[in-house]
């Protein structure tokens, strides 16, 4: 079926240009943004607080449970990917309440014992755990363990992990904003286009292909590096995106 | 995007909080007058939160109902209300705050309304619902460790705790230690509450720059958790409840005194006032002379 002339092709050639050019930036700022600066921003508070271990969780609001996307330092490969309940432990009363709190025999803490650190094979003695808010919502908890040096961490320590919670929150709200253009682009696309026609076929399957293919990632990330350099970088990484785009452009058609 | 702005709690350090002066007969209210030899007797104390242990032996046997507010969309108000006879607590935070408030105040009696579920939908909704209940239910005194920071919910929230304090019931609210507003803990109608470093559960502070006005103990304080155990924490809505005792306490005393009255013997009360004489000449630092109307006007209405 060709309901469209063929004259279509070059707005949808325009229009996958603008996808791939979105959907290659969005990937190049990602991994930065999302878990390698919040791995920096655990790290950081880590050494700076004197802890043994930090940690940031994840909200997700349709399963109700926080899901722990980095950690550093004691436990670190057991915690991340872990889920619990949003309704248990310490994180969990944060989570709910947008409360801050700090916590210095953590072992009473039978509950949390339980759910948690068990899992991990990791009992910290004290915890300061702070919220994660962007848009005046939680978005996740931010979590250092064990000071040290300290039997707890102190009202000072507090004041200060909101500073670095503010810095993760704003990471991680600038990575949803991406996830959420990415995806308003696509589905605008797809309206636009309509399901039956050839321009839809034209850009259907490299859109649901692009995530997959390892070669555009990897320049992705080799221009979001090149692009933190400088005003200069950028326009020459500007350059490539879109000498990249005409060498897509120019490959066969998947339709 | 908001300025950071100064962690409340560092108001009461040793080396910014101001001394504050109270003047006229203001200046005569002691301790022994506003709380001496009171237990809380009579006083209907809510602790909206995640509920309390009845039977943890912080709380002395002194809860005397337990409500769970449950978010349910098809209702006017968007919630509805349960009798909780398993008195469960989520997560071990209200019977902390419980625990402190029956420390200070051991005969007033403890009510638990739970507005913490199993997850994040309409959480504000339930913390409103847990006020109404309190406001329509006879409540005296009613612990809020607990906010939100959604601008949505400002005029919500105002509303509530404007009823309150035309219904003659006396709100505590910690403040948010993370740099966002969080209300109801800001509006000048409810007791707002940060934590400072001391560990004498009477010993508080007013801060002279509010919004937040009271700071009191919330530093490594140890507190009631879950299953009868007993945690050291720190946090302002473990400050929240000391205030709350002691309100308790100045209520069951003196049950003539509305919250605006209340919150005058507070700052009266408070570590770092000091009592100043209107004509002392060797007063260094005078206040301006509108200040000093409006503190004479006050001490009309607190006798």
């Amino acid at each position: 079926m060709s309901a469209q002339p063929s004259a279509d092709h070059p707005i949808a050639e325009e229009l996958r240009r603008l996808v791939l050019a979105v959907q290659a930036s969005g990937q190049a700022i990602l991994p930065v943004a999302h878990d390698e600066l919040l791995q920096t921003v655990v790290e950081a508070a880590a050494r700076i607080f004197g802890a043994a271990a930090a940690s940031i969780a994840l909200v997700d609001e349709k399963n109700q449970t926080l899901v722990f996307r980095v950690a550093y330092g004691a436990g670190r490969e057991e915690v991340v990917g872990m889920k619990i309940p949003i309704h248990q432990g310490i994180a969990g009363y944060v989570a709910m309440t947008g409360q801050p709190m700090a916590i210095s025999n953590v072992q009473q803490d039978t509950r949390f014992a339980r759910t948690t650190a068990e899992k991990t094979g990791y009992v910290p003695r004290s915890i300061l755990a702070m919220p994660l808010i962007s848009s005046e919502r939680v978005i996740g908890v931010i979590e250092v363990l064990d000071k040290i040096n300290a039997p707890s961490f102190g009202m000072q320590d507090m004041e200060l992990l909101a500073l670095f919670a503010r810095q993760a929150a704003m990471a991680i709200h600038a990575s949803q904003e991406y996830e959420r253009l990415d995806q308003a682009l696509l589905s605008r696309l797809k309206e636009l286009v309509g399901v039956e026609s050839e321009t839809a076929q034209v850009l259907r399957a490299p859109l649901d292909n692009l995530a997959a293919k390892d070669d555009v990632l990897a320049l992705a990330e080799a221009f979001s590096s090149i692009s933190q350099l400088g005003d200069a970088e950028r326009k020459m990484c500007l350059q490539v995106l879109q000498t990249f785009a005409d060498y897509v452009r120019g490959k066969p058609r998947y339709a | 995007m908001s300025d950071i702005k100064p962690a409340w709690s560092s108001q009461f350090d040793a080396e910014t909080l101001r001394e504050l002066s109270t003047f006229g007969p203001i200046g005569d209210i002691t301790r022994e007058w506003a709380w001496g030899d009171s237990t809380g007797k009579g006083m209907r104390v809510a602790i909206i939160d995640s509920g309390i242990e009845a039977d943890h032996p912080a709380v002395g046997g002194m809860v005397r109902g337990a409500v769970v507010v449950e978010y349910d969309a098809r209702t006017k108000t968007q919630v509805r209300y349960i009798e909780d006879p398993e008195h469960q607590d989520m997560f071990g935070h209200g019977t902390a705050c419980a625990g402190i408030i029956h420390s200070i105040a051991p005969d007033a009696e403890l009510y638990s309304v739970r507005v913490l579920g199993r997850d994040l939908t309409g959480r504000a909704m339930q913390f409103a619902g847990g006020l109404r209940w309190a406001i329509e239910n006879g409540i005296n005194v009613v612990n809020l460790s607990l906010s939100t920071s959604r601008e949505e919910f400002f005029g919500l929230f105002h509303e509530i705790a404007d009823h309150a304090y035309f219904k003659n019931v006396v709100l505590i609210s910690a403040v948010n230690n993370v740099p966002a507003p969080s209300y109801p803990s800001l509006y000048s109608s409810v007791i707002s509450v940060a934590a400072h470093q001391g560990k004498d559960p009477f010993t508080f502070y007013y801060n002279a720059e509010p919004p937040v006005e009271f700071g009191a103990p919330g530093i490594d304080v140890t507190v009631a958790w879950q299953n009868k155990s007993t945690i050291t924490s720190t946090g302002n809505s473990f400050a929240a409840p000391h205030i709350t005792g002691i309100v308790a306490l100045i209520r069951a005393k003196h049950p003539e005194l509305t919250p605006f009255q209340i919150k005058t013997v507070l700052h009266a009360c408070a570590a770092n006032a000091r009592a100043v004489k209107i004509s002392n000449p060797a007063r260094k630092k005078p206040r301006p002379s509108k200040n000093r109307r409006r503190t004479n006007s006050k001490s009309r209405q607190v006798h």
